[in-house]
């Protein structure tokens, strides 16, 4: 009797824990026109996918999303904008809070299993930040004795624990804004996490920091959406014309152009 | 569930880490909070002002705020440290002094509202056989004050063990740079997207096996130690 | 059988042990003590009566600075009362108190609650403390009840553990605020013969109550108080049959008809 009820009580909990991540319809990511499309986005990543003070968003991903709703007929003003935290990507997609999401999201086989991704529609991989005297670190090795930082529980963090962790000391916080001010005041040496989130926050203070340069992994930043979704081919398409047609050039330039980031070139979009 | 035998050291890890951080702020935090206390009901005025300014302010500052000041005010810019090159050791200590202050305006406060049920009578049979301020304090009041207000001061205890996890906010982290319970939860999820509610599960049970005892030991003590009148 | 030590004093030796000198208090706009002028005696005992209201309890209470007062002093054994400190510590420990709420320790035992006050004011080693407190006890008849807590005990029983608490402390001089009145009837004999028995033994005592049988017997003088002032100040025998007062003779009348 007493299993029973802590199996309804556990199914109860589970129940709660799915409405409470539900919130949009309850369709799998047909996105034709007329209504509006759900992109899920950061919204606390500057440069990238952010939520300006006055209720605006801005970022590389932002206007590739827009690029993309665009081609697929929807207008600007049909869009609504999800935050998509990273631990809620793959729910959010498949419980259909958001109908797709550009969120620096990495496409990974463990992921395939669960969403599709169209893209990559761009490759970041893990770099660091420092402030721009800094002469001492050029890459991960450097890191030796120094004071690194990170956010918690995300992959750089992880990355960094694993396999360069033997002199570094890792400072992790809640946020990337923290780090920027740490290392602004000297009391950390380095920041890191994908390339282009740094060059986001290297844009907001111009001149201030330096991204190292040496990427040490490789991040596929796909278009994340629900499985099985019928929009895959055509969203591939639309990258590929982003690359082409300079759109592309351009979502890079106007929001990560005074970082002092390289673009690099295109990828090649994966039809799996 | 290989998620447990995968994980499970490190969530034990990281539970200790909690159970750390509440260890010492409940020390700190009750000590502080009778010397509060005694300021609040002290004859001298400049001690009355000090209990009270503190009690307010930090009273009504939110802990993430108390915590992010016991970082990136106390040590970035003022550079008061308790370990110039151990990160780890500096956060913990910072989050044990910044839980342990908000934390004794509370227990200040609780404590206080104990001091005025002990009935005026005790103090001034106290006084009248010549016992000092202190004395009063220290062998009338305060024992039986102490002793009539256990279950609120466990409800506080309580609250500040749950309170451990605004330490993130900080990055406090073990030596091994295993990150504390909440932040040790989100590094789980980030990893095992699919298996969010089970991780949640797990540390909210983990939080409810460090708590549930407070509250049950409160309430055995407090018919125990029941002052009889 | 004496309650207290062998250092105890005789009759009334005549010095002036409490003086009160034109003692005036006001709570607000009530003017609670008028004009209060008081001398006791070293081994006198004083017993002051009235009706409620009239000051008695407060008087008693200004004169170990339980109450604060306006103007005037109050001295005890030649030194004015100081302001609250360890100095006024020191002398209250000379006052011993009685209250009508027997205010025993709720959290000690009945030795504890006689051991404190030596111990911690007297610096009296505990064994020396628990002693004379065993002693006190049996003398007011509680000595079985030391091991227990102040609320097992019944309200007579307390209140002479609270005579016992005081006298640990070898005051010159003993208050009492009303102690019987919170009593049950029969009760109050037990702890008015525990104060008569002092009064025999020459403690200087002053005595706020309302058990005239009391004064009568133990009394040296009674002092009659109304509307903050003293009306009228006599032996027992002359206050009783031949009060001067309008006032004395229609408090007299009143409560003693039966």
């Amino acid at each position: 009797m007493k299993l029973k009820k802590i199996a309804a009580t556990v199914s109860v909990l589970a129940l709660a824990g799915s409405l409470a991540a539900c919130g949009g319809s309850d369709d799998t990511g047909s996105d034709a026109g007329g209504d509006k499309i759900k992109i899920g986005i950061k919204f606390d990543q500057p440069g990238l996918g952010f939520k300006e003070a006055d209720g605006d968003y801005s970022g590389f991903d932002v206007d590739m999303a827009e690029y993309i709703a665009e081609g697929l007929g929807y207008d600007d003003d049909q869009i609504e904008w999800v935050e998509a935290v990273s631990a809620n990507r793959e729910t959010f997609l498949k419980d259909g809070t958001v109908d797709m999401i550009l969120a620096t999201y990495s496409i990974t086989d463990e992921r395939k299993a669960e969403v599709d991704f169209a893209g990559p529609y761009y490759v970041a991989g893990q770099d660091i930040l420092v402030a721009a005297d800094n002469t001492d670190i050029t890459g991960p090795k450097d890191l030796d004795g120094k004071k690194l930082c990170s956010v918690t529980g995300s992959t750089p963090a992880e990355n960094i624990k694993e396999n360069y962790a033997k002199g570094v000391q890792l400072q992790e916080f809640d946020t990337y804004s923290k780090c920027v001010t740490a290392i602004e005041g000297g009391q950390l040496d380095a920041m890191t996490t994908d390339d282009i989130i740094l060059a986001g926050y290297a844009q907001q203070d111009p001149g201030k920091f330096k991204i190292v340069g040496a990427p040490f992994s490789e991040e596929n930043y796909g278009v994340g959406l629900p499985k099985g979704s019928k929009d895959r081919d055509k969203i591939n398409d639309l990258i590929e014309k982003s690359f082409e047609d300079g759109s592309w050039e351009e979502a890079f330039n106007d929001n990560l152009g005074e970082s002092g980031y390289q673009l690099p070139e295109p990828p090649t979009v994966d039809r799996y | 569930m290989d998620l447990i035998s995968e994980s499970g050291s490190v969530i034990l890890t990281s539970f200790g880490l909690t159970v750390r951080l509440a260890f010492f702020s409940a020390i700190f935090s009750l000590l502080l909070g009778v010397v509060l206390a005694i300021f609040r009901v002290s004859p001298v005025p400049v001690l009355r002002w000090v209990g009270a300014g503190v009690v307010y302010t930090i009273r009504n500052t939110p802990l993430t705020l108390v915590m992010f000041f016991a970082l990136f005010g106390l040590s970035y810019q003022l550079g008061v440290n308790f370990d110039k090159d151990l990160i780890w050791r500096n956060a913990f200590w910072l989050a044990v002094l910044a839980l342990s202050v908000y934390t004794s305006t509370f227990v200040c406060e609780v404590l206080r509202s104990g001091i005025n049920t002990v009935p005026l009578g005790q103090a001034e049979a106290a006084r009248a056989i010549g016992l000092t301020f202190t004395q009063n304090l220290r062998l009338v009041v305060l024992p039986q004050a102490l002793r009539s207000v256990i279950n609120p001061l466990a409800s506080v205890m309580i609250a500040m063990t749950k309170n451990t996890t605004v330490a993130v906010t900080i990055g406090v982290t073990t030596a091994s740079m295993v990150n504390e319970a909440s932040g040790q939860m989100k590094t789980l999820m980030e990893k095992n997207s699919d298996q969010i509610l089970l991780i949640f599960i797990i540390f909210a049970v983990g939080f409810m096996i460090l708590t549930l005892p407070i509250g049950f030991i409160a309430n055995w003590a407090s018919k125990r130690f029941a002052v009889a009148r | 059988m004496t309650v207290l030590d062998t250092e105890s004093t005789s009759a009334p030796s005549g010095d002036a042990l409490v003086v009160l000198d034109h003692v005036d208090k006001h709570y607000g706009d009530l003017h609670v003590l008028q004009d209060i002028n008081l001398e006791i005696k070293r081994g006198e005992v004083v017993v002051v009566i009235g009706p409620s209201g009239s000051g008695k309890s407060t008087l008693c209470r200004t004169i170990n600075r339980l109450e604060t007062i306006d103007s005037g002093t109050i001295k005890l054994d030649g030194k004015e009362l100081p302001a609250e400190g360890k100095g006024l510590a020191k002398l209250r420990a000379e006052v011993g108190m009685v209250f009508q709420s027997f205010n025993l320790f709720a959290h000690k035992t009945i030795l504890q609650n006689v051991t404190l006050g030596p111990m911690k004011v007297r610096k009296l080693k505990k064994a020396e403390a628990e002693a004379e407190a065993k002693k006190l006890l049996d003398r007011v008849g509680v000595g079985a009840q030391a091991a227990k807590y102040p609320a097992q005990l019944s309200g007579g029983q307390q209140q002479r553990v609270a005579i016992a608490r005081a006298l640990a402390m070898r005051p010159q001089v003993m208050l009492f605020d009303e102690p019987t009145s919170a009593l049950d009837p029969e009760m109050v004999k037990e702890v008015l013969d525990v104060m008569v028995s002092l009064a025999k033994e020459g403690m200087t005592m002053i005595v706020v109550t309302h058990e005239m049988g009391f004064a009568r017997m133990a009394a040296d003088r009674v002092v009659f108080m109304a509307d903050g002032q003293i009306v009228e100040s006599n032996t027992p025998a002359e206050f009783f049959d031949n009060p001067q007062s309008e006032r004395a003779k229609d408090f007299l009348g009143k409560i003693l008809k039966h």
